[in-house]
């Protein structure tokens, strides 16, 4: 026999013997079957498979290190309850209890593992009290309480640059509101109402970046921006009015509320104000409705209609 | 039963266990997943074993190869004991013939030529057919170049039609070897002093080839009761051929020197040597079957009744890669020729039924042998589809209670370490395969290694089409009783 043939026949025993001893390991493994070294049985275990997000978290079983990290699975567990660490350097550490049942693997598969220290920038380059961000165009708006100024930058935060100032209004302000065009910007509070510029073309038609409207009507809860960019449609407490984005502007009263503080919404597509009110029905009870009031400028323009309505309403 | 009717089951048997066996495995994983899954963890263990052990027995092989390859063999012979005579040996080399052109058969004669052994020792045979309508043509041009090289040179035309006869290259080396037989009797030339070499038109001899073959046969304790077979290696176009079948090429040749470290089970195949003696008395090589290279072994076993071996050549025999235009149709070439390699299982009806009449072979021997031929073809058709088809179906239809089960869960881990080791596998045969490989040809860039590094990733492709199919479809048509045409392997060369 030549060294060849005899390295071959040792090889082929070693695979067959490691075939051989290999087999029930592997089989018995794969079941799901764990030597009881207590009982001396083979008992049938369950497994606890554990992904993160990020992977490569340190895996603690009942406190214990396992020399495995994520994503992993921890095998022939036998049956019962376990209690599932997962750490990681500059991570929230994760744990929970799990039940193992015999036969089943118990998945873990959905963790996120958050940083404990995430990755915050400021932005602001001045004092601000409020902000807001304009989605479509990529700007965040800041106002600063201290100088009455609003800036802006984008949503790194560069390009930061003051756009407007404004005069403080008291008692405090109720919302901030964009026109649709984002030209102008409104702010108000119960009896008075803001305007500012943001486009400086429009000092050249020689009006003031900012003035304030004052509203005795009622106490306001919505003011919505027209979808002609000059036009506020005001909801107070017992009214719908309209009135000018300009100094001096007069409202004029669209409906009048039965109800205080109804529910409003301006739909800018179709000009068109949908609002909550009650109205007292013929078994003399009073039932909450919701109303559309119609602005469609093109069949009816609003600049007529408010000329109109300001001396006296169009007969049917 | 008529043996007839024998023949017929003893064929059905390899298809139906194959066919049988990917059916159950099927069924098993609709019906019961589990147990569909413990076989094919089974399988998988088996498999990676296997690889690792064949692919060790592949390095030996290997390593072999490279320490015998450039031995001064002529030289060993020399200095043999007196009474082994290597000058008395007379070598009858036979190339059969069919389409192949001048741009083939010159370099496989050139080949012969560049030999480091007397030439005056070799008889060449080139064995035309003469239904090829150049055969006399080409024939009348070798003559030219060559008829005066050797101590004799033949060409012979095997005439088309003969009784008994398919159209196959047996018949055409049998008529060629009993013309050869006549021409060494006119010679007072003995068999016994003769070796007979079959090549294929392609086979390009290594130089010490004839050197080791005289070695071998000498000191052989048997030298009339055994083979001898070298390693193939389809080297004279590698370096042109598309990577597809290169890759395969490679692998096959690889096979065989795998075989060859298992000598047990080691059968002749493709161009190989025997005793001319041995050759004249078994009745020369079958005349109507395909598989020829193999069933002469068989021949040999039953007439010697069981005491007749192959031995392993460590010296290469080089031929072409077959490829052809276009990607498709080296895919179907490559198809053909891998569906006429597996066309062997037409071994185990033929070996059955002559171990039933033969009773001077030990029971034991004989249930091995058959043992060992079924095994091979069956585990070379199924191979790849339980490993690549099968395996993902108690997952794909064994539904949620099957993936929440530990073994759900762990099949899919096992099928990919056993991909993971044909990986390792794969690192070990590209480095084996850059040893074999000739020098690049000056017309080629280097870039072309790099492609040939790469070229491996297209092995499970090359798996999933050529890895089990050719041979189920063999098995199917051999179960079907229908024949096999034989078809020679179209092949292009660039000439290196």
């Amino acid at each position: 026999m030549s060294s060849e043939q005899r390295i071959r026949a040792a090889l082929f025993y070693i695979a067959l013997v490691t075939f051989l001893l290999g087999l029930p390991f592997i089989l018995s493994s794969s079941l799901g079957y764990k030597f009881n070294r207590r009982t001396f049985q083979f008992t049938k275990t369950g497994l606890i498979a554990i992904k993160t997000q990020p992977q490569g978290a340190d895996v603690y079983l009942d406190n214990r290190l396992l020399n495995d990290k994520t994503p992993t699975n921890i095998n022939e567990l036998l049956p019962g309850r376990y209690q599932i660490k997962l750490e990681l350097k500059d991570h929230y550490t994760y744990a929970r209890d799990v039940d193992v049942a015999q036969d089943k693997v118990t998945r873990l598969e959905k963790i996120i593992l958050f940083p404990k220290r995430p990755d915050i920038k400021q932005l602001n380059k001045e004092k601000i009290s409020f902000c807001w961000i304009d989605e479509d165009r990529n700007i965040v708006y800041y106002v600063n309480p201290e100088d009455n100024n609003i800036y802006k930058s984008d949503l790194n935060g560069e390009h930061f640059e003051k756009v407007a100032n404004f005069i403080p209004l008291l008692p405090l302000v109720k919302k901030w509101k964009f026109s649709w065009d984002r030209n102008k910007l409104l702010y108000f509070n119960a009896h008075q109402i803001e305007v500012i510029s943001l486009d400086k073309n429009n000092e050249e038609h020689g009006r003031d970046s900012a003035f304030i409207l004052d509203y005795p009507l009622g106490s306001i809860n919505e003011i919505f921006w027209h979808s002609d960019n000059y036009h506020l449609i005001v909801v107070a407490d017992n009214r719908i009015d309209i009135l000018e984005a300009r100094p001096g502007s007069i409202p004029v009263t669209l409906v009048k509320l039965n109800k205080k503080n109804a529910y409003s919404f301006y739909d800018f597509r179709n000009d068109a104000v949908y609002f909550l009110d009650s109205q007292i029905a013929s078994d003399g009870k009073a039932y909450d409705n919701l109303y559309k009031l119609d602005l469609f400028t093109k069949f009816y323009p609003l600049q007529e209609f408010i000329k109109l309505k300001s001396n006296e309403l169009p007969k049917d | 039963m008529s043996s007839q009717k024998i023949k017929r089951c003893l064929e059905i048997i390899p298809g139906a266990l194959s066919w049988s066996s990917i059916a159950f495995l099927v069924i098993l994983a609709i019906l019961r997943p589990v147990s569909c899954a413990i076989l094919i963890i089974i399988f998988d263990f088996y498999w990676i074993i296997r690889t690792v052990y064949l692919t060790t027995l592949l390095i030996l092989a290997h390593r072999k190869l490279m320490k015998e390859k450039n031995k001064r063999w002529l030289s060993a012979c020399q200095h043999l004991s007196p009474d082994k005579k290597w000058e008395e040996i007379y070598h009858l080399i036979i190339f059969p013939v069919y389409k192949e052109g001048l741009e083939i058969l010159r370099p496989s004669l050139e080949a012969l030529k560049k030999c480091r052994y007397p030439r005056e020792n070799m008889v060449v045979v080139m064995a035309f057919e003469e239904r090829f309508p150049k055969a006399r043509e080409n024939a009348q041009i070798l003559e030219r170049e060559f008829a005066g090289e050797f101590f004799e040179y033949l060409s012979t035309f095997h005439p088309d039609g003969l009784s008994n006869e398919k159209r196959i290259k047996g018949a055409n080396a049998t008529w060629a070897a009993k013309l050869a037989r006549e021409l060494l009797g006119r010679k007072n030339i003995p068999y016994d002093k003769v070796i007979i070499s079959c090549f294929d038109a392609d086979t390009c001899v290594e130089k010490e080839y004839f050197g080791c073959l005289s070695y071998h046969f000498l000191t052989s304790p048997k030298p009339h009761q055994s083979s001898y077979q070298p390693i193939p290696v389809y080297n004279n176009n590698i370096w042109y051929a598309p990577s597809f079948a290169r890759i395969v090429e490679i692998s096959a040749s690889f096979c065989q020197m795998i075989e060859s470290m298992r000598l047990e089970k080691f059968v002749t195949f493709s161009s190989h040597s025997m005793s001319f003696k041995t050759l004249v008395d078994i009745d020369y090589w079958p005349k109507n079957m395909i598989s020829d290279d193999s069933v002469v072994y068989w021949k040999a076993f039953i007439f010697y009744n069981g005491d007749y071996r192959v031995i392993p050549l460590y010296t290469t025999v080089s031929m072409d890669i077959a490829y052809s235009s276009s990607f498709l149709k080296t895919i179907l070439i490559q198809y053909k020729q891998k569906k006429r390699w597996a066309w062997g299982v037409e071994n185990f009806p033929y070996v059955a039924i002559r171990f039933l009449h033969n009773r001077q072979i030990p029971f034991i021997i004989k249930i091995k042998r058959m043992f060992h031929l079924l095994e091979s073809h069956v585990t070379w058709a199924v191979w790849a589809i339980i490993i690549v088809v099968i395996a993902p179906l108690p997952i794909l239809l064994g539904g949620w209670f099957f993936r929440q089960m530990p073994i759900g869960y762990n099949l899919p881990l096992i099928t990919g370490l056993l991909l993971n080791f044909t990986l390792v596998t794969s690192f070990i045969w590209i480095i084996l395969s850059r040893l074999t490989l000739p020098p690049r040809p000056k017309d080629i860039s280097w870039m072309k290694n790099v492609v040939m590094l790469l070229e491996w990733v297209i092995v499970p492709f090359i798996i999933l089409i050529l890895g089990s199919t050719p041979a189920l479809d063999a098995q199917t048509q051999l179960m079907s009783g229908r024949e096999l045409e034989f078809c020679t392997t179209e092949k292009m060369r660039k000439v290196v």
